[in-house]
């Protein structure tokens, strides 16, 4: 016994750094991108402009964790509808704060139901009746832009966000960004919620193996419905952190998020078919590609770049991962 | 033994020519003997029939000869010169066809399409159509007149679907044609129209090698038989030299003269009088288990189910498991009736499934041992949220110690353990549950001597140590000759015998399991 | 015994069995809305209106029947909106107003752009075995950046020919008989019917009956000695095709590119690729019908428009269809599995 017991700590300290190579391998990442970047563009090292990264990054980092929620679950799992979720939800509430605390709560209420029901919706629909994520949820995001439209059509936008939320949000202390004050929180109980609790491991579980999962008495289309559940209210709730940055609601505001999370989570090394992965990976994942962004920005490539480079970044990455796994 | 086959075979005088002809083949899987010598001669015209109990080796046989695995050592002469097939392409090439078990079959395509599919023939760039339904009308009027050709597959019976796939290998005009228990599906009628078109077939000049596990089927329709035993071939019969004996065929296939010292068996023999702890009954009728199948299991009993491998077994222990829709089962665990809807009712009535195929349905290969071994506890309706780690990783070395699991640490992926190890691994994940019935199918399947010993010898002082009853299904019947204190024989969803105490031996269960009519 | 309740409740039967077909219930209500239609537009029936119906339905045609294509084989194209994009940004950037000779090689490199664009897709989805939800997504936005990087903001030059492509009266230099000829069949019908024609001629080949056999099941079709992967790359070829033919369209209407006119047409080709009753699953369904489903889906939209419902709630009310034609089919087989 006491050999084995010794012989499985030694192991342990050789087989946990593997569980943390992807990690490693972005952060690596990350650092070549800032020597280049700051070997060709003036300025790209500093510390307001890395700080201001992070920011942006930030953004991405929330709707990640929304996306790795799904996806961690498999059954080829993906949440399109993200970034209608939140414009909606900030659309809705601005009108309700204007730009007072004491309607917050109410805020907080409606962006906690609606999220709900969306992701109720999304969640009964591919995971009970099986139908197609990816289609269940681009529809659903083009329902909640239709609602969106609907709501805005011939008038202009009114209310602004919630003194806090702007503080949260927009604000800097010093010249730290606010929004890494919620962040940093979000990843510990994310990390803790998914390495620590029954519920991270069900997820990871029904997403390596259904059928395992089943044969140990877990409900596995509950567990997928109510990651899509999770996952709108999450959203949801970004959204109101969102409208705090901007200030104002616009139509458009969520959707340009939607390609950055579900890239985040890829480079982040969380398999797309499930089943494992880490929300550390998904944070560095995200800042990589703000990083990226602001450096084909700076170099004049401006949007286009910024597609390009997403889509062969991905690209790229899912062709390792699919090598690696043919290997096998 | 095998001096039985003849050198050159004779017919009312005229000289057949030998098609194939395999000399001590050999094949392993990973360490395991699944062909030790195998000897197989197919000629022109004739049906050679492969007997064998499970395991023994005749399908490996027809696998290798159609390509799908290669041979390990030995020789395949097909037509005067020996072949080396890679894989199941090259031997159709050649014009060997194998009849897979509905894996060759597009749902979405119709009978006629699915018949040429692979293989269709075109005028210019384009398909000729007329021809491929020409084709496939005149083969499936012969197995199954009034099939429309152009309905979709997937409207099809399993036995219809079983047909067509014999119509789409027999499309291929093959000179050895292989069919592998292709009348599992089919109703009466169907295997008589099968006959009688294979016999058509041999009589055109086609090879064609048989495998089915009902004798009176192989005693029927073949001109010699092959009979095989752990992996070897042991006998040779040509029917048109010695009379259709199946006593003598039967034998053969158990190894009736086999020397081996009679085993030490200790019993459960008071089993009449242990506590009653399990009653089933089976409610609804399916394709696999037959409406009102029943039996008890005592305390500290270890049931086997043998039979052949497909007769319904491992629904049954999936349908206990809470886990087969389609199955209802009234179950009484102690005298109280209770409700098995889902495997977490089941697992909460102390009735623990090991399933079959652990990489597919037991195991997260690429999590931790850990995890897998922490994971059934999680969907315990009372579990707490966050998991006590230490007492769980304490838990789990216990049971590495008690089953002797071999492994790097518990944070290792469990892919990296050996088969027997991953087995007990999933055996071990249930061990900290209240256990009152062990389901076991085929656990020993893919497991090296030491862990299969190991790990029945656990389960075997469980029963006894603790009085909860075991349900075993193994393929092997050795295994159930030795471990299980009572054996049900299961034939197509329905218990046909059951052996007690000393009767229970490998020889008695194989057997029975084939002398089903 | 069971025959003979079959026997006797067969119309009913016969109905249901009807309706229950998706590619019947997509005709019913492809002719339902029809008649809605052409009850609410005055002038229907007439040449200028039918013309204009045809146009305006065109593009979302053409990529829907490349989305079946791609369906079918199993797979699915989220880079289809912005393939048409791309096209759009190459062609007006190639092509130089006062130069005809231009044209000709806007359609080459164009071309050859389109069959490299459906190569990459099926490299993914055939050869690496990625899902192609997450290959096409990649490229879609792959796409999108090129398009961007040659076109930041709509515009470009377009020869005057290339008019031919859109109306065929306002073309110089066409002999007479072409151009009457183009008054009654406009070039959007004939940029169609070229499509039609490549997939029936396609559908004739042994490409065509396994990009069946491989959408439906594909292990029984690589086990039957299909080559799987040269088939998804074949499906994801014609795709490309019938998504150049669009862009010439777009360009001779519009004579200019545009990055961003495409995206929002992926979701509607999908749609009406589902509305046309072609399963996602693949296998199943006729790449005819997602001309239907095209039909359907622009018939809603003019119908909003009659109903003098805002223009706001077209996203709303052809999100609320996809979800409603998948979802129908989906929920009648899961009762008929419980039962």
């Amino acid at each position: 016994m006491e050999t084995l017991l010794k012989r499985a700590i030694f192991w342990r300290k050789w087989v946990v750094p593997t569980k943390y190579r992807q990690i490693l391998t972005i952060l690596v990442l990350i650092v070549l991108l800032y020597i280049g970047g700051g070997t060709v563009v003036p300025g790209f090292l500093s510390l307001e402009q890395v700080l201001l990264t992070l920011k942006l990054a930030a953004f991405i980092a929330l709707f990640g964790l929304c996306q790795m929620i799904v996806i961690v679950a498999g059954g080829s799992g993906l949440d399109l509808s993200v970034g209608y979720m939140a414009t909606l939800t900030a659309v809705l509430t601005a009108s309700v704060m204007d730009g007072r605390n004491e309607y917050l709560w109410l805020a907080l209420l409606i962006a906690f139901a609606l999220g709900a029901l969306v992701g109720l919706a999304n969640g009964v629909l591919t995971s009970y009746l099986r139908l197609p994520p990816l289609v269940v949820t681009l529809a659903m995001a083009d329902i909640l832009q239709g609602i969106v439209n609907a709501y805005v059509a011939g008038k202009a936008i009114t209310g602004r966000p919630s003194p806090i939320l702007v503080i949260l949000s927009a604000r800097l202390t010093g010249v730290f960004p606010n929004i890494l004050y919620v962040l940093i929180p979000v990843a510990f109980v994310a990390t803790l919620v998914f390495q620590k609790t029954k519920w991270g491991q069900i997820l990871f579980g029904v997403g390596a193996n259904e059928r395992t999962a089943y044969l140990c008495g877990i409900n596995v289309r509950k567990v997928r419905c109510l990651t899509f559940v999770a996952s709108s209210i999450l959203a949801s709730l970004i959204g109101l952190l969102l409208l705090g940055n901007m200030g104002i609601a616009f139509k458009d505001m969520g959707s340009n998020y939607v390609m950055p999370s579900i890239a985040a989570v890829v480079v982040g090394g969380v398999p797309l078919s499930g089943g494992g992965g880490n929300y550390l990976g998904v944070i560095l994942g995200s800042v990589f590609l703000q990083a990226l962004t602001n450096l084909l920005t700076a170099l004049g490539l401006g949007d286009a770049g910024k597609w390009l480079g997403f889509g062969i970044i991905l690209f790229a990455m899912l062709s390792i991962y699919a090598s690696n796994r043919q290997r096998r | 033994m095998l001096g039985a086959i003849p050198s050159t075979l004779f017919e009312k005088g005229r000289k057949t020519l030998v098609v194939l002809e395999a000399k001590g083949v050999r094949k392993y899987f990973g360490g395991v003997v699944a062909l030790s010598d195998g000897n197989l001669r197919c000629c022109q015209g004739r049906i050679t029939g492969l007997l064998g109990a499970n395991g023994s080796g005749k399908s490996t046989m027809s696998k290798i000869i159609a390509g799908v695995y290669r041979p390990d050592g030995g020789e395949i002469w097909y037509k005067g010169r020996q072949v080396h097939y890679r894989n199941p392409k090259e031997a159709r090439k050649d014009g060997i066809a194998l009849v897979f078990q509905n894996l060759s079959l597009v749902p979405d395509l119709t009978v006629w399409q699915n018949v040429v599919l692979g293989m269709e023939k075109s005028r210019g760039i384009f398909l000729d159509d007329r021809e491929a339904k020409e084709i496939s009308r005149r083969i499936l009027k012969r197995l199954l007149p009034g099939l429309d050709v152009s309905r979709k597959v997937y409207e099809l019976s399993p036995g219809e679907k079983q047909i067509v796939e014999i119509a789409k290998a027999i499309a291929e005009n093959p000179k050895l044609l292989i069919l592998d228990e292709p009348t599992a599906a089919l109703e009466q009628a169907q295997v008589r129209n099968l006959f009688a078109y294979m016999r058509e077939l041999a009589q055109s000049g086609v090879a064609i090698v048989f495998t089915s596990h009902r004798l009176w089927e192989v005693m029927e329709i073949c001109d010699d038989v092959t009979i095989f035993r752990n992996g070897a071939t042991v006998a040779y019969i040509d029917f048109a030299r010695e009379a259709k004996d199946p006593e003598k065929i039967v034998n053969y296939i158990t190894g009736e003269a086999k020397e081996n010292l009679p085993r030490e068996k200790e019993r459960l023999r008071e089993r009449l009088s242990s506590e009653t702890l399990l009653r089933v009954r089976i409610q609804s009728r399916t394709k696999s288990l037959q409406d009102g199948l029943s039996f008890e299991l005592g305390r500290g009993e270890i049931l086997g189910i043998g039979g052949l491998a497909g007769q319904g077994q491992s629904e049954l222990l999936y349908a206990l498991a809470g886990s087969h829709p389609k199955i209802r089962c009234e179950v009484e665990m102690s005298g109280r009736k209770i409700l098995v809807r889902c495997p977490q009712d089941a697992i909460q009535n102390g009735i623990l499934l090991v399933p079959g195929d652990r990489q597919q349905e037991g195991l997260f290969l690429e999590h931790s041992v850990y995890s897998n071994m922490i994971f059934p506890k999680l969907g315990l309706p009372r579990h707490p949220t966050l998991i006590p780690e230490r007492k769980y990783r304490e838990e789990c070395m216990d049971v590495v110690q008690l089953l002797s699991i071999k492994l790097p640490g518990l944070d290792a992926p469990v892919n990296t353990l050996s088969g027997g190890n991953q087995q007990k691994v999933v055996v071990g994940k249930w061990l900290s549950f209240n256990v009152q019935v062990f389901l076991l199918a085929d656990p020993a399947k893919g497991v090296d001597i030491g862990a299969k010993r190991d790990l029945y010898e656990y389960i075997k002082r469980l029963a006894r140590e603790q009085g909860i009853g075991v349900l075993l299904y193994a393929s092997d019947h050795e295994e159930l000759a030795h471990y299980a204190d009572r054996v049900i024989i299961m034939y197509e969803g329905r218990i046909v015998a059951t052996l007690l105490g000393e009767d229970i031996t490998e020889e008695a269960i194989t057997a029975a399991s084939v002398r089903v009519r | 015994m069971e025959v003979m309740q079959k026997r006797t409740v067969f119309p009913v039967v016969f109905l249901r069995n009807a309706f229950l077909q998706p590619e019947t219930s997509g005709l019913i209500m492809f002719g339902i809305l029809f008649g809605i239609t052409a009850f609410l537009q005055k002038n229907f029936f007439e040449t200028k209106s039918i013309v204009r119906t045809i146009n305006s339905c065109a593009p979302l045609v053409l990529l829907a029947m490349g989305q079946a294509v791609v369906v079918i084989s199993g797979g699915i194209d989220l880079s289809s909106g912005a393939a048409l994009s791309l096209f759009t940004c190459i062609l007006t950037t190639v092509m130089k107003q006062n130069d005809p000779i231009t044209g000709v090689y806007a359609l080459l490199v164009t071309f050859l752009v389109a069959l490299g664009t459906g190569m990459i897709n099926g490299l993914g989805i055939g050869y690496l075995r990625i899902p192609p939800v997450i290959v096409t997504f990649a490229t879609s936005y792959a796409w999108l950046g090129i398009a961007l990087f040659l076109r930041p903001t709509p515009g470009g030059e377009s020869v005057p020919w290339f008019r031919v492509f859109y109306n065929m009266r306002v073309v110089e230099g066409i002999p007479e008989t072409l151009r009457v000829f183009g008054t009654y069949i406009p070039p959007a019908l004939l940029l169609i019917i070229g499509a039609c024609l490549l997939w029936y001629l396609v559908s004739k080949t042994r490409v065509g009956r396994y990009i069946y056999a491989v959408g439906s099941n594909i292990e029984s079709a690589y086990v039957s000695g299909i080559n799987t992967g040269k088939t998804q790359m074949f499906a994801c070829l014609i795709n490309a095709i019938c998504i150049f033919l669009a862009a010439l369209f777009f360009v001779g209407q519009n004579q200019t590119g545009d990055a961003r006119m495409g995206g929002p047409l992926t979701l509607r080709s999908i749609a009406a690729v589902v509305v046309g009753g072609i399963a996602l699953a693949g296998g199943r369904g006729s790449v005819y019908m997602a001309i239907v489903g095209a039909l359907i889906l622009n018939f809603v939209g003019r119908i909003i428009f009659f109903a003098n419902i805002p223009n706001a709630y077209q996203t709303l009310v052809s999100g609320i269809i996809v979800i409603a034609a998948i979802a129908g089919p989906a929920y009648a087989t899961l009762k008929r599995e419980l039962h």
